[in-house]
């Protein structure tokens, strides 16, 4: 009895210790090598010698024949495994062939930091940032309009400069030279009635025009045999990890020739006019010749609570004025100043940083900004005041030193409210160097 | 029937049940993502190796288990490996205070690395068989099908397992302390 004590102490001992749960991020990991597993196990041939050989009366003659059985798996194996590569084989002509593309492209999985992206051969393409930046190029006459919506102000560039910033953000270069082979096959996912089979590209020569690519991953639909979509894991030194998405792919579909129109929208007055103008040569307090000279920082993270908005800009005072209150009411102490994030008119949002691990009630929401590389200057004066001027200044500086957008602009309000004296603006958006 | 449905069916019905308790069993042995994933890896490789075996074993999801366990004990025996090499090199891979009253000050994180470690100093067929015993919860019998060899030898392994281990945790086992105590 005193045995079967020890034991039962023992066993439980050794359970105790080990009863602990997987993390989510490792089970994840695991999981993406089961999914390859199965691809394997599915596409592994019936081989009867293989079945027969722990059929106990053919062990010998198994035995004897593994020279030949390697001849099998030669001749069997190999067409079964083509069959995944004729795939990506068939979706990578597709794509390098293409006459016209158009996917979106998500930014580290924030929905509406999005990317809508269209190209007509041989070289027409349109980025459409959800932040308000829209760059409209001909690559065969190397020329392109830079549309900023948030201020109706665009810019004409030509020559060399055309190549460097379109091919920054869009990845169309990635995706109409893809390898004739990929180099691993990752597995399988389903997506609905969509079985998709996923490819791990080999970095070089993808790596050669985006700086720190970890992996580039393209989905293939096994059925249609056309690209899904593609998760893409950049990382250059010292900076944190940046996740792209490739999605809604639509391959020779018929697209709208008006949206690779370089001609200046009604309404929108060049940037080039708006520094080169009265005040030029003037102090930088000139409302004229405002110029300014953004910084480029690494932003530390925050946590804050935030009143999502979609309408007007003008309403962002309201939509502060809302979270204050309701922090009051919950007895949070904002961590900071006040802030909007202007996505688009469609999507954005205002409000405080707060303490981590504050409990938010709809229509309020806690977001975490991850540390990311940004442009930033603070601007004195009223906030609000000379919004338009103060932003083109801004994105010329941005661009000016190699920069471009990356995300969505972001105002940062300190001083009091009743003392326009006090007041300041710190104007930020993340940015990636252009290549 | 075609092919590539016979090898689904037969991932639904080996693997795709138990592809939980194979994540665990490898997770529990190691708890460092990196190390995890590899071990898991080298025990995909060898059930593919094993396929046509495993498919017709009398009782495959033991075997595959089994296959998961020995691969992370495999792991935590290089680790252990690598940090008596680190010992002997004059850095000390942590002290062990096997007193009666270490009992109430170890921490749980503590404990748990101890009782692996002792795991991981066991010969390698007493791990296996006490990791599937007492871990997985998987009949003698059905162990010893997955080893490959007769019950009453599973239970050979899972007693000697015990006994190294009850000397190794005397400290961590209450009812050993008393007795301790009592002869004191």
């Amino acid at each position: 009895m005193r045995d079967q004590n020890e034991n039962d102490e023992m066993d439980d001992l050794i359970r105790r210790s080990t009863q602990v749960e997987i993390p989510a991020e490792v089970e994840e990991r695991l999981r993406h090598r089961l999914a390859a597993f199965r691809t394997k196990v599915e596409q592994r041939p019936t081989s009867r010698l293989r079945s027969l050989a722990f059929w106990p009366p053919v062990k010998i003659m198994a035995m004897a024949a593994a020279a030949v059985a390697a001849v099998v798996v030669g001749l069997v194996l190999t067409p079964r495994e083509a069959s995944a590569s004729r795939v990506y084989a068939a979706a990578a002509e597709q794509l390098r062939t293409s006459q016209s593309l158009e996917y979106t492209i998500v930014l580290n999985d924030t929905p509406y930091v999005g990317i809508d992206f269209s190209y007509a051969a041989p070289g027409f393409r349109r980025v459409n940032c959800s932040w308000g930046i829209e760059v409209r190029a001909d690559h065969t006459a190397q020329k392109q309009i830079v549309l900023m919506h948030l201020t109706r102000m665009y810019a004409i560039e030509s020559g060399k400069h055309v190549e460097s910033v379109a091919n920054s953000e869009d990845l169309v270069e990635q995706l109409l030279s893809l390898p004739p082979a990929a180099g691993e096959v990752l597995g399988e996912q389903r997506a609905g009635d969509k079985r998709l089979i996923g490819y791990r590209l080999p970095k070089a020569p993808l790596d050669t025009s985006v700086a720190g690519l970890q992996s580039f991953d393209l989905w293939v639909d096994a059925g249609t045999r056309r690209a899904d979509h593609v998760d893409i894991s950049i990382q250059e030194p010292g900076e944190p990890v940046h996740q792209m998405h490739i999605r809604n792919i639509r391959v020779n579909g018929q697209v709208d020739r008006s949206l690779f129109d370089l001609t200046p929208p009604a309404g929108y007055t060049s940037l080039a006019a708006t520094n080169a103008g009265p005040g030029a040569g003037k102090p930088a307090s000139s409302q004229d010749a405002l110029v300014l000279q953004a910084q480029i920082l690494q932003s530390a993270p925050l946590t804050a609570v935030v009143l999502p908005m979609t309408g007007s800009y003008a309403l962002s005072r309201v939509a502060i004025e809302k979270v204050a209150s309701y922090l009051n009411t919950q007895g949070v102490t904002p961590a900071g100043s006040p802030f909007g994030r202007f996505g688009s008119e469609q999507s954005w949002d205002a409000g405080y940083p707060v303490p981590p691990g504050a409990k938010v009630d709809p229509p309020f929401q806690l977001v975490t900004l991850p540390a990311t590389q940004i442009a930033s200057v603070v601007v004195d004066g009223a906030w609000g005041a000379d919004s338009s001027a103060r932003w083109s200044a801004f994105f010329k500086s941005v661009i000016e030193q190699g920069y471009i957008p990356a995300g969505p602009p972001m105002e940062i309000w300190s001083g009091e409210d009743a003392k326009v004296q006090t007041q300041s603006t710190e104007m930020r958006i993340p940015v990636t160097k252009a290549k | 029937m075609d092919s590539m449905t016979d090898r689904n069916q037969e991932y639904e019905r080996l693997i795709a049940p138990i592809e939980g308790r194979m994540m665990r069993a490898v997770w529990r042995v190691l708890r460092d993502p990196n190390e995890v994933e590899d071990a898991f890896q080298e025990a995909l490789l060898t059930v593919w190796k094993r396929w046509d075996r495993i498919r017709m074993h009398p009782n495959p999801q033991a075997l595959v288990l089994q296959i998961c366990i020995h691969a992370a004990y495999d792991a935590l025996r290089r680790k252990a490996r690598h940090a008596k090499r680190l010992e002997a090199g004059g850095i000390p891979e942590e002290i062990v205070d096997s007193s009666p009253s270490a009992a109430h000050d170890i921490s749980g994180a503590e404990q748990d690395a101890q009782v692996l470690r002792a795991i991981g100093s066991l010969p390698k067929n007493q791990a296996r068989a006490i990791l599937l015993h007492a871990v997985e919860e998987i009949p003698y019998v059905d162990i010893a099908a997955a080893m490959d060899c007769r019950e009453a030898t599973v239970r050979k392994h899972v007693a000697r397992a015990r006994a190294k281990l009850r000397t190794l945790l005397s400290h961590l086992i209450p009812a050993i302390h008393k007795e301790e105590n009592s002869h004191a």
